[in-house]
């Protein structure tokens, strides 16, 4: 089929069109960020005559950026490592016992969780956390883990159906217990759906608000990106181009991330769409 | 002989049923871990909900009293509650529509053979790896500084004016700043569902004489209601729990215009010491988005067995 060539040059103008309405507010984060404030009232849209870079560091220096950069990657990386070993334990189990009355019940007690919005529980861990002393990065990993159970059982179950039974019993008959059926079979034949998982949740908890703001609120060095910016943004409102320093230096690590995955990222959510 | 034998099949018995007790032991321990979690960090947390909605308690304070349904009967009779959900819902359904709108069509564009495909994708996708703090922060600093100065610079009157600052036109803001973070992932689905259209079903078509808008209608639409549904049930859900871009733009305002339900319980429960009231109105709304939700998996399960 080929298309007429009108029809493809509204195409291609559409989606330029597009892409510069995404574009202009990165381009001017990014430039503002470099500029000084004599420099941004001439012009907003110029590109910065040399890169000043008192805005960034004082992003860095005084608002101490590197601490909540890095309390931002510990909570994501250990939330992330615990939902790929626990969803995919849970799922396993589920799946290769859905006969027993037990299991269903967990299963559709835990899908349940689609019907309840954040909010019913918000409130309550609220007072909870500050009950148990969980109002710090133990706890903001504790609940993640719990919230993604829902998604991440409901995707892993379903995969798992399309995983053959007879591997699990052929690996029996070769003296495999259920550990080692899991580790050396069947988490391996996971890895598309946990992967979709990883990239879903990583995206998720990287840039959760709600959840820091409920918990981590009380004392700034707790703090993750998100949270950060939100604080930091309401000091220095008065100095937009500090604001957009904050605002690029924010969302630094996560362009350098997904300039490097990006179509990884793409292709896994597209396949967990498609289960 | 006889008894030995008995005895024999007796003993593997035993070992191979102990064996069996094992194995279904070893596989409740699998789902111990995330059972405990969701019992302790969910299940848990939603009953104390259930619970201070039936209190009068401020959050703070070490006592608090059982007062039934009070906390309902108000909740119903609130003005603020009631513009909430007009608000909510307003914003809900232009939300949804444009999102869905735009996805379905950015993803048809973006769709076949065409030029820098992966490079274009890259782009589109982009917004949605952003926080939408972050996201909601650069736009209010656009509409608070960058738009009025482009708008006196250059004599446009529309422009000059924050368009976050008044009332009528605040909820375009946040739907502005929504639909540009929030169209990615929906497109994605729409993409994925447009790669299982078969493409000799087309070519059929087309020597059939159908036209595009033809084939559009008959055969790529029907191939995507899968995606259509979980897209309407994903953005219709962000809609109505909408929070974080209220936070970071308007905090409700100006004065209560641009409160939504999420935000409404975030206010009362952690600012007004209202927290046995705030619980009343999660509840509210969790009963709300579950007969929402439940509709449309019902809706969406007909679809299924009727063959689209």
């Amino acid at each position: 089929m080929k298309a007429k060539p009108a029809a493809q040059a509204f195409r291609y103008s559409i989606l330029a069109l597009g892409m510069i309405i995404i574009m202009i507010p990165m381009y001017l984060t990014i430039t503002l960020a470099f500029k000084t404030t004599e420099e941004s009232t001439k012009s907003f849209f110029s590109l910065p005559s040399s890169l000043y870079m008192g805005n960034i560091m004082t992003v860095i220096k005084k608002a101490g950026f590197w601490t909540y950069f890095q309390n931002s990657v510990v909570i994501t990386i250990i939330s992330l490592l615990l939902i790929m070993i626990l969803v995919p334990m849970v799922s396993f189990a589920i799946s290769r016992n859905f006969q027993k009355p037990y299991y269903k019940f967990i299963y559709y007690l835990m899908l349940a969780g689609i019907f309840v919005p954040f909010q019913v529980i918000m409130l309550p861990i609220l007072q909870y956390t500050s009950d148990l002393n969980l109002m710090n990065h133990a706890g903001m990993i504790i609940m993640y883990v719990t919230l993604s159970l829902t998604e991440g059982i409901f995707l892993c179950v379903g995969f798992l159906k399309n995983i053959q039974f007879e591997l699990d019993e052929a690996s029996t008959i070769d003296g495999c217990n259920i550990w080692q059926t899991f580790t050396k079979i069947i988490f391996p034949l996971m890895t598309p759906i946990t992967l979709t998982i990883v990239t879903l949740n990583s995206l998720w908890i990287w840039n959760d608000f709600v959840l820091p703001l409920i918990l981590l609120n009380r004392s700034a060095d707790v703090w993750t990106l998100p949270l950060f910016i939100y604080n930091f943004q309401s000091e220095y409102s008065f100095d937009y181009n500090l604001a957009f320093a904050g605002f690029f230096l924010t969302m630094l690590p996560i362009i350098l991330l997904y300039g490097y995955m990006q179509r990884f990222l793409i292709s896994g959510l597209t396949e967990g769409a498609l289960k | 002989m006889e008894v030995e034998h008995t005895l024999r099949r007796k003993w593997v018995g035993i070992v191979s049923r102990s064996h069996a007790n094992r194995r279904s032991f070893n596989y409740f321990l699998f789902t111990l871990p995330a059972l405990l979690l969701y019992l302790g960090f969910f299940i848990y947390p939603s009953i104390l909900g259930v619970l201070y909605s039936l209190t009068d308690w401020d959050g703070l304070s070490k006592s608090y009293h059982f007062i039934g349904l009070d906390n309902y009967f108000a909740v119903f009779k609130d003005v603020r509650f009631g513009q909430a959900l007009i608000f909510t819902f307003k914003y809900t359904i232009i939300a949804v529509i444009l999102k869905i709108a735009l996805a379905l069509g950015l993803a048809l564009l973006l769709n076949g053979n065409i030029k820098f495909r992966g490079f274009m994708r890259s782009v589109y996708f982009f917004p949605a790896v952003l926080s939408l703090i972050t996201v909601g922060l650069i736009f209010n600093q656009i509409f608070y500084t960058i738009l009025p100065k482009i708008g006196e610079q250059l004599g446009i009157e529309v422009l000059s004016k924050n368009i976050l600052g008044d009332p009528d036109t605040a909820i375009f803001g946040l739907i502005i700043v929504n639909v540009w973070s929030g169209i990615a992932v929906p497109m994605v689905i729409f993409l994925a569902g447009l790669s299982s259209v078969p493409n000799d079903l087309h070519e059929a078509a087309t020597i059939d004489g159908a036209n595009s808008l033809q084939r559009f209608f008959s055969i790529t639409l029907p191939f995507l209601i899968p995606m259509l549904n979980v897209n309407l049930v994903l953005s219709i859900k962000g809609g109505l729990t909408v929070f974080d871009s209220i936070v970071a733009m308007t905090q409700g305002g100006p004065g209560t215009a641009t409160e939504s339900i999420a935000y409404l319980i975030y206010a009362h429960g952690m600012n007004e010491f209202k927290f046995g009231y705030a619980t009343a109105e999660s509840i509210f709304i969790f009963i709300m988005i579950a007969f929402i939700s439940f509709l449309q998996l019902k809706w969406l399960n007909k679809k299924e067995v009727g063959q689209l």
